[in-house]
């Protein structure tokens, strides 16, 4: 646009009689409108058309002159890049000034330096505490179900949003720039409190939320066991059980015995898991009970799962999160390349290794 | 499963309002957990939507659009998983959300896109500044929003309609391995959530609160008659602790600056 002459904007306004203060219909009309803080987002101004379809309502009402509005609409499209739901806490300020006819300087220099440090507090109020929370126990109800989980998210989240349009937006234009102060003032308190508040959540999210676990078994031989059977024969019968002589150590699965190789009761495990004592009891009726023991082999297997869980339970899940920390804080990951990792190590954990090679086929995936 | 010309139309109004409502409006119809019921409403299997929207949402968790990054975006990614679940066979949740990363990556990108090349129409609300257009600059404001929506309407639809013939043959195609590895990747997601909430809020003096959340959480999360409500129930301890170290660091520095009254505020 080198053929058009850039529009300068003056260090006074023409106008400079303070203007009343707006009425209440202003500011909320103004609140409203900053709901639309980013509709014309773009990397060079970022919210400043937004920003402007927002003072709009204000700025009418303060410059009655044309000449002076259209200075005004002119440098409000400074670049801006602030908090979308503390916005009106600028706004109010920003008007405040406009208002007094301030320097068009001054009034730039104040709505960029009040708008900036805006977005770590909005972030950590909002994206860092409120959604992390609501959104973590309303998911929680979705998953299970719950209809009632995105209408109770919209109604936290819209409740607090516009409880802080309103409230910052009346707050800020009454108190004009002192309010700088007062919140600044406290700034770095705040953000540190707000902080402690999230890293703990965080900490709790990982345990109430993370259900990764290693779902491995790892067949570890087999254990040898005596099972105890008890029938009721008649006394003949009997008579064939009583030298019925196993050794256990080496005997096949499934041989049976009442005594061992030196004519001892066996001690064996019944149904229940209860040790009872092989042997014959004559039950005085020409019948005999016979207790006898059956050589069991069962496999035995080791799981990853429950050896974790010994050591710390949600391990699996605090050591990703760190993980991912570790690489985000310290390795300057994306994002993105943090869910790439997670799908590569979702993927090859699946992999089924135990059908591809046979000297694996205990290996039945992570997953 | 045979999609009407009505849930055509429906699921372009919905995106179209979600794209918007990503950066204006109420900035929370757009969520996934809010997405997620709608589509499933709209495909008629509302209880698959709401079950992908929760999942979704727990993996965007923290993945948001904080200091003008743009996470891979929650508008596609959160619709594109609602569609996956709800109308294809044998993904459930977590792989649906699996599946719709790529489409949200993609989201990702249109939208830094867009936001570079949406740059020149400033100048249109720099000409109605000039003029004192007050009007002007609502209906550039309008404009702006309608382009945008229209975009995202455009593409999800486009995936919606062509997507799903296609990918239900993309779906059976996949073997139960890569099933169960995508389910495993998905359900990983929300460390990521986690990890990027730490990066911005961590200091080395906090991983002590870290731990004590991780550690009351175990406890609450075993102790069956408050597992339910834990999380309220651990937010609110959490909250005594920074409330505390709140009047901490600002007692703190009430009574160095009592004692510097006259040395401009040191």
């Amino acid at each position: 646009m080198a053929s058009k002459t850039e529009f300068e904007v003056p260090a006074q306004y023409e106008d400079l009689t303070p203007a009343p203060n707006v009425d209440q219909k202003t500011l909320n009309r103004m609140a409203l409108r900053s709901c639309w803080l980013q509709s014309s987002f773009n990397y060079e101004t970022m919210q400043s058309g937004g920003w402007l379809f927002a003072m709009i309502p204000g700025l009418e009402k303060v410059h009655t002159n044309k000449k002076d509005l259209a200075a005004s609409m002119y440098h409000n499209l400074d670049f801006i890049n602030t908090h979308p739901f503390l916005v009106t806490f600028v706004m109010g300020i920003v008007l405040a000034l406009e208002q007094n006819k301030v320097d068009t300087q001054t009034i730039r220099a104040v709505r960029i330096s009040a708008a900036s440090p805006l977005g770590g507090i909005g972030d950590a109020l909002f994206w860092l505490t409120l959604v992390p929370i609501t959104a973590g126990i309303t998911s929680n109800m979705a998953i299970d179900g719950n209809l009632a989980a995105p209408i109770i998210f919209l109604l936290i989240f819209n409740v607090c949003q516009f409880a802080l349009r309103f409230g910052l937006m009346n707050w800020s234009y009454r108190v004009g720039t002192a309010a700088i102060d007062a919140l600044t003032a406290n700034m770095q308190a705040f953000t540190r409190a707000a902080s402690i508040l999230g890293v703990f959540v965080v900490g709790a999210l990982t345990v109430t939320m993370g259900t990764t676990q290693i779902n491995l078994t790892i067949p570890n031989g087999t254990t040898r066991g005596l099972s105890a059977q008890t029938i009721v024969v008649s006394n003949e019968e009997a008579e064939n059980f009583a030298d019925l002589a196993i050794d256990t150590e080496t005997a096949d699965a499934g041989a049976m015995g009442v005594t061992d190789m030196d004519g001892n009761p066996l001690t064996a495990a019944d149904a229940d898991g209860n040790a009872v004592e092989t042997g014959i009891v004559d039950l005085g009726n020409g019948m005999s009970s016979v207790t006898y023991g059956t050589v069991t082999e069962s496999p035995v297997s080791y799981s990853v799962a429950s050896t974790l869980d010994s050591v710390l339970p949600k391990l699996v899940p605090l050591a990703m999160v760190m993980l991912l920390y570790f690489l985000f804080a310290k390795k300057n990951f994306t994002p993105i390349k943090g869910i790439i990792l997670l799908l590569i190590i979702g993927i090859v954990g699946a992999l089924p290794l135990g059908e591809w090679f046979p000297f694996m086929s205990w290996y039945t995936g992570l997953w | 499963m045979d999609v009407n010309i009505v849930q055509i139309v429906l699921v372009f109004i919905v995106t179209f309002i979600a794209a918007i409502d990503q950066f204006d409006f109420l900035e929370s119809l757009y969520q996934p957990i809010v997405t997620g019921a709608v589509i499933g409403a709209i495909l008629g299997d509302l209880n698959t939507g709401l079950v992908v929207g929760g999942t979704y949402q727990l993996m965007t968790i923290g993945n948001m659009p904080i200091g003008g990054a743009q996470p891979p975006n929650a508008v596609i990614g959160g619709i594109m998983a609602a569609v996956f679940a709800c109308t294809l066979d044998n993904v459930d949740p977590n792989a649906a959300v699996a599946l719709a990363i790529p489409f949200a990556m993609l989201g990702q990108y249109g939208v830094t896109l867009f936001f570079t090349v949406r740059a020149p129409l400033l100048e249109f609300f720099r000409g109605c500044a000039e003029n004192a257009d007050t009007k002007g600059i609502t209906k550039w404001t309008i404009i702006s929003e309608i382009i945008l929506g229209c975009i995202f309407a455009v593409i999800v639809t486009m995936f919606f309609v062509a997507g799903q013939a296609v990918g239900q043959q993309v779906v059976d195609a996949i073997p139960e391995w890569l099933n169960t590895g995508l389910s495993a990747a998905g359900n990983m997601m929300k460390f990521v959530g986690f990890a990027i909430l730490l990066k911005i809020m961590m200091n080395r003096d906090m991983w002590g609160f870290f731990f004590m959340g991780f550690g009351l959480a175990l406890i609450a999360s075993n102790t069956p008659a408050i597992s339910g409500p834990a999380l309220l129930i651990l937010t609110l301890i959490g909250f005594g602790i920074a409330f505390w170290d709140f009047q901490q660091q600002t007692e703190l520095k009430g009574a160095v600056s009592d004692g510097g009254d006259f040395s401009d505020g040191i």
